[in-house]
């Protein structure tokens, strides 16, 4: 039932020979494992499609042997149909499941490796490609070939071989029969490979339709409040049904498309049945053939026209199976640009930093930092201010190498970063960004992100160090409550708490702030506050500060501007310089305001 | 209430949604089915003139040309219902899925503000979506069906008719194809589901590792997140062999079962033929039509899973569609009086509870003059909220009277009354449109003048000549994102473009960026002169822009007075405003960023 319209390709994803061959071979290489299941799978394939098409050659001998009044050869013959029909029942049963193992296998694996990569894969990729697009990859691109998996591939294959077994056994029978009986071969090319084009085109179409009715579907429900507030039901019902029609006429197109290639099909399949019940009877008629051949032909054509309509239609299919399988191998392929050294040094548990002549740009662009030398020492608090787009997070990203700085190095306690072990950089210097990311699973999960060997304890532990577990004990199954998907049961200020309490746990020697730049309701901002400083305490931190406040506390401020390190020094002595931030803090204390003034 | 509930108390409810579909497309249905039947004879003679064929063209004397251009132009008849009976079907099944998808879009924009309070967005989506392809691909299979049924009955009658002990054994293991195509429907279908599941799972799991992937690298959980989808991928594995098991238990066997028919015929019929008591035509005709059966008896057990997920489609359907409209138009609707100073506004002892036994307020007076400024604060929870959503009549109230311009809200129609009061949620929503569209919303024939200037009032102008369309820019999903603060100046110039009698600010400003806030504050005083306002707030600054301050405690006014006298006199109202104010003091502490 699955098959028709089902798929299609997008004309740029498209394959062109060489691609399609480079995705053939390495898929080869990838199913090298589980050889064995697709050998066995393979033959399987052959041997039940072989027998398949031996049955209605058996009718024609029981036909002739009738024929002929030959009891003797027509029990045989009932006998040998009967073990190949049994036959027939245990080896498309074991083919199914072998291939679908093999396939399923073959999958899980795609998606771990392809998974693995992205998790491999640096800042600079994620910071180039849009999350939608590497988010489709693990999605639809797999989603297309699992369909194939799952749907189609069994066809295709034992079709493919089917028409190539019916044609072998035709030849075989009778060539002449056979060549008359190619008679309708063009016709039906012709009209399959217009199908296969237009179908494909009316699929997208159709996908298309489908994801703008959905859009309007969903937009309309979200914003029903507004809709009725603004009087507009009738406009939007209006709107609705457009695009709802548009994708009514989208179905009818792709619905035309399958009722003019059905019937050229059918009607070569029974002309062609005509032609050889015709030219086969008077060649019977003539001597030169037998009845049971001429049976067997005329069973035999019945059934090859239904897996030709199924083929063009699964071809699609096919296709956009490979196309998703390029997109993916060349994810496969993409370059780790910070990548882990070849001997990876382990990092001190406390140490300074010590930034030298850095300079960093993105592959095309302008510079975003150049030379800043920075020495941050033991236990020091470096808060960084500076406007948007200065580089004051970069210079943050750097120190923590998501991003390989282009030009001079930075230093943790003498090791450049370049040669530090993966997992102790993951320990020794951990960044809290702004919002708290919540992934799905219990409070306590979404703590241990941080250190996935934590015991429970830890987890209480790091929770009372920032003085929070009071908070998480208080939710209704304290810190083994579900948050729900994207953490919407916890408030914004929890969810920040939550990202602490990562920090804590891992206890490291350079911590990096990113302070959120909205507001959380009072009582919280105090706690995040405290937890804050807790969490600073005996550590080398720095702070990307959005609050001048914040940026006093700290022992030292760095002003970036322009990819630069403007001014450094403490806050008493920049507010007196009479650069940048004495200017910036000028401006705060100026848009302070008393408690419960009347405003402007 | 689960599905399980809903489908014991509604039954029926699904049946009536079908049948009117069924009625209101009965003609192309009948039509559907006409083709069909046609299709099914022009379908079933062909044996019959392969048969003719041999046995009187090749085996008897008579004319094999005469037979073989029979079965072309009978199987030309065959071939072209074969399309129109596909053509017919789909027309009529994809045009009930548009006319529902429409009626419960409409029906859905329509029903009040409680309904959508009740109802997750995701639910109705799975209305308008996989309740409506159940329904579509039931109808779909009419024809078919109606097809199906007549080869079924028609070929067992020839069949019957020619040789009726031939056709006993033939026909004998047939039943076990609509038995198996049953049961196949029945397994298939959850193994199906199962794995739609378990592969939205790992596309959760997929999403907020990429949503999340700072915090991912940032404490090196890369190996936590790979073995998080390491389990939702042996999930769809095994979940994906469940329903290869369940097509590899079932797909061999309805394939074996004409086999058993075929042997049958062989055996039986190919020994009669040898004692000259059948033809040899007729033995091939009984081999034909005993392949023939198997695909619609397979298709009917089928048909029955489909039904049964078309109908409880239907009941769910139904209890949306069959929710009654709670806010209507009045019968003999009044028109709001047509004065100098318009926007009066009076509540009278309102009495209002979204949950019946839980008040949200009891006996709320208020009175505002056409042209002035309130401000209405209170604690959370206090029903400050709710006073704004009575207005434009989103909710009825209990008891008590609610007026505009000296009218009952009540009895002014909807549309007028709605667009008389502007008003801007907290929560910003705008739409997959340009800019443009998006401020003049309530007016659609807006001339740019007044969207300019909307725009300009509600301090968004500045950064709309930044965008790279100006106002043309597309906004939205596929369109460009703006700033929190950016939406609500969008959503405020698109409350004061239908320059409304009443103008509601139900939290309007409180994500735009505070060093921004002074311009919008500017820039409301102006929207507000000689308007009608309705400010619901907690910033001591925007709540001082207004002429008045209603303290709201406990659903009933507390206290009443200008910002200054109430900071003066009243200890509720300080205890209300300090957390306000703290917030907005805390939010102002703040380097340009």
């Amino acid at each position: 039932m699955a098959g028709w319209m089902s798929a299609g390709v997008d004309e740029d994803s498209k394959l062109d020979k060489g691609d399609a061959q480079k995705v053939v071979k390495r898929t080869a290489a990838l199913l090298r494992p589980y050889r064995a299941l697709v050998i066995r799978a393979g033959t399987l394939l052959v041997v039940w499609t072989g027998l398949l098409v031996t049955l209605p050659v058996l009718f024609g001998k029981a036909i002739d042997a009738i024929d002929r009044g030959d009891s003797a050869v027509l029990n045989r013959s009932i006998v040998a149909y009967v073990v190949i029909a049994v036959a027939n029942y245990f080896l498309w049963r074991s083919a199914i499941i072998s291939l679908a193992r093999a396939g399923e296998k073959f999958l899980r694996d795609l998606r771990r490796r392809v998974f693995d990569k992205l998790l491999n894969l640096s800042m600079p990729f994620y910071d180039r490609e849009k999350a939608g697009v590497i988010v489709s990859r693990m999605t639809s691109d797999i989603d297309s070939l699992a369909e194939l998996v799952q749907f189609g591939l069994q066809m295709f294959l034992s079709n493919i071989l089917l028409l190539f077994g019916v044609a072998i056994v035709l030849a075989i029978l009778s060539w002449q029969l056979f060549l008359v009986c190619l008679v309708s071969v063009p016709l039906v090319t012709i009209a399959s490979r217009k199908f296969q084009r237009d179908s494909n085109d009316a699929y997208l179409r159709v996908r298309d339709g489908i994801g703008a009715t959905l859009s309007s579907l969903q937009e309309g429900l979200a914003g029903v409040r507004v809709i009725q507030s603004y009087s507009r039901t009738k406009i939007e019902s209006e709107r609705f049904h457009a695009t709802n029609y548009s994708l009514f006429r989208s179905h009818m197109n792709s619905t035309r498309i399958a009722a003019w290639y059905l019937p050229v099909v059918d009607l070569a399949g029974i002309t062609t049945t005509a032609v050889a019940l015709g030219i086969g009877g008077w060649m019977v008629n003539d001597g030169r053939l037998s009845l049971g051949t001429v049976v067997t032909f005329v069973l035999l054509l019945q059934n090859l026209f239904e897996p030709v309509q199924q083929l063009s239609q699964l071809f699609n299919m096919v296709q956009s199976a490979a196309a998703g399988l390029n997109k993916l191998y060349s994810l496969l392929d993409e370059e780790i640009e910070v990548p882990e050294a070849v001997a990876p040094v382990e990092l001190p548990s406390r140490a300074d930093v010590l930034v030298t002549g850095v300079g960093f740009s993105y592959a095309t662009g302008p510079p975003v930092l150049r030379g800043v030398d920075l020495h941050i020492g033991m236990g020091e608090r470096l808060a960084l201010v500076g406007p948007t787009g200065a580089g004051k997070s970069t210079l943050a990203k750097l120190i923590a190498r998501l991003y390989d700085p282009t030009e001079g190095s930075i230093e943790y306690g003498g090791i450049d970063l370049r040669l530090a072990s993966r997992a102790s950089l993951r320990d020794r210097i951990i960044v809290v960004p702004q919002e708290g990311h919540i992934f799905d699973g219990t409070v306590r999960d979404n703590i241990r992100v941080a250190r996935a060997s934590a015991t429970d304890e830890e987890i209480d532990d790091a929770l009372h160090r920032i003085g929070v577990h009071h908070r998480f004990v208080a939710l209704p199954e304290g810190i083994d409550t579900e948050v729900r998907e994207r953490g919407s049961r916890l408030s914004a200020g929890e969810r920040q708490l939550v990202s602490l309490a990562r920090a804590a746990l891992v206890d490291p020697g350079v911590l990096i702030l990113d302070e959120a730049t909205s507001s959380l309701d009072p009582g919280t901002e105090a706690v995040v506050e405290a937890a804050m400083d807790v969490l600073m305490t005996d550590r080398t931190t720095i702070v990307i500060a959005h609050r001048l406040s914040t940026a006093a506390r700290c022992d030292r401020v760095g002003v970036v501007d322009a990819g630069m390190l403007a001014e450094l020094g403490t806050h008493d002595d920049l507010v007196g310089l009479g650069g940048r931030y004495t200017a910036l803090f000028a401006a705060w204390q100026g848009a302070q305001e008393p408690i419960g003034s009347t405003g402007p | 209430m689960t599905e399980l509930d809903l489908t014991k108390e509604r039954t029926g409810t699904g049946l009536r949604l079908l049948r009117q579909a069924i009625g209101e497309h009965r003609r192309g249905i009948a039509l559907g089915m006409a083709v069909s039947i046609l299709w099914t004879l022009a379908k079933i003679s062909v044996p019959l003139l392969i048969r003719q064929g041999i046995d009187d063209g090749i085996r008897g004397d008579g004319s094999l040309l005469l037979w073989s251009l029979l079965v072309v132009a009978v199987g030309g008849v065959s071939a072209i219902c074969t399309g129109l009976r596909r053509y017919v079907a789909f027309r009529n099944a994809r045009a009930v899925e548009a006319e529902f998808r429409d009626r419960v879009y409409q029906h859905i924009q329509r029903l009040h503000f409680a309904f959508h309070d009740r109802m997750q967005t995701g639910q109705l989506m799975s209305r308008g979506n996989t309740d409506l392809q159940q329904f579509q691909n039931f109808i779909t299979m009419l024809p078919v069906t109606a097809a199906n049924l007549m080869t079924v009955v028609v070929a067992a009658v020839i069949l019957f008719w020619l040789n009726w002990s031939l056709a006993t054994l033939a026909l004998m293991g047939l039943p076990l194809a609509n038995y198996f195509g049953r049961r196949f429907a029945k397994k298939l279908h959850p193994a199906v589901m199962g794995i739609q599941e378990e592969s939205a799972q790992l596309a959760t799991v997929v999403e907020e590792t990429i949503a999340g992937v700072r915090v991912v690298k940032g404490f090196g959980a890369e190996q936590m997140r790979a073995d998080a989808l390491a389990k939702e991928a042996d999930d769809v594995y095994l979940r994906s062999l469940e329903a290869a098991s369940a097509r590899a238990a079932h797909l061999p066997a309805l394939e074996l079962v004409p086999n058993i028919g075929l042997i049958a015929v062989l055996g039986y019929g190919g020994h009669q033929v040898l004692n000259g008591t059948l033809e040899v035509g007729e033995l091939v005709l009984f081999n034909i039509y005993v392949v023939l059966l198997i695909q619609p008896l397979r298709m009917l057990g089928m048909m029955v899973a489909n039904y049964q997920r078309a109908s409880a489609a239907g009941e769910r359907l139904a209890s949306v569609l069959d929710t009654e409209v709670e806010i209507v138009d009045p019968d003999q609707p009044t028109p709001l009086p047509d004065v100098m100073e318009a926007g009066a506004v009076t509540f009278r002892d309102v009495d209002f509870e979204y949950e019946p036994g839980e008040p949200v307020l009891r006996g709320f007076d208020l009175e505002i003059a056409a042209g002035e400024s309130v401000a209405i604060v209170g604690a959370t929870g206090s029903g400050k909220s709710t006073v704004a959503r009575l207005l434009p009549r989103f909710y009825d109230i209990g008891s008590g009277s609610i007026e505009l311009d000296g009218v009952l809200v009540n009895e002014v129609a909807l549309d007028e009354l709605r667009t008389a009061i502007g008003i801007v949620f907290e929560d910003t929503f705008l739409f997959s449109s340009s800019v443009r569209d998006n401020i003049a919303f309530g007016v659609p024939d807006a001339s740019d003048e007044v969207i300019r200037r909307a725009a300009l009032l509600a301090g968004a102008a500045e950064f709309i000549a930044e965008l790279p369309d100006s106002y043309d820019t597309e906004l939205g999903e596929r369109g460009f994102s703006l700033s929190g603060g950016q939406r609500q100046r969008i959503a405020i110039a698109r409350a004061i473009a239908s320059d409304p009698r009443v103008l509601v600010l139900d939290d309007a400003t409180s994500a735009v960026d505070p060093t921004k806030e002074h311009e919008i504050r500017d820039a409301l005083g102006e929207v507000m002169r000689d308007r009608t306002t309705i400010v619901i707030a907690h910033r001591a600054a925007t709540i001082a822009l207004a002429d008045r301050v209603v303290l709201l405690d406990e659903g009933r006014v507390a206290a009443m007075g200008t910002h200054d006298e109430l900071l003066a006199s009243n200890e509720r109202y300080r205890e209300v405003l300090a957390q306000g104010a703290a917030k907005h003091a805390k939010a102002h502490d703040e380097v340009v960023d």
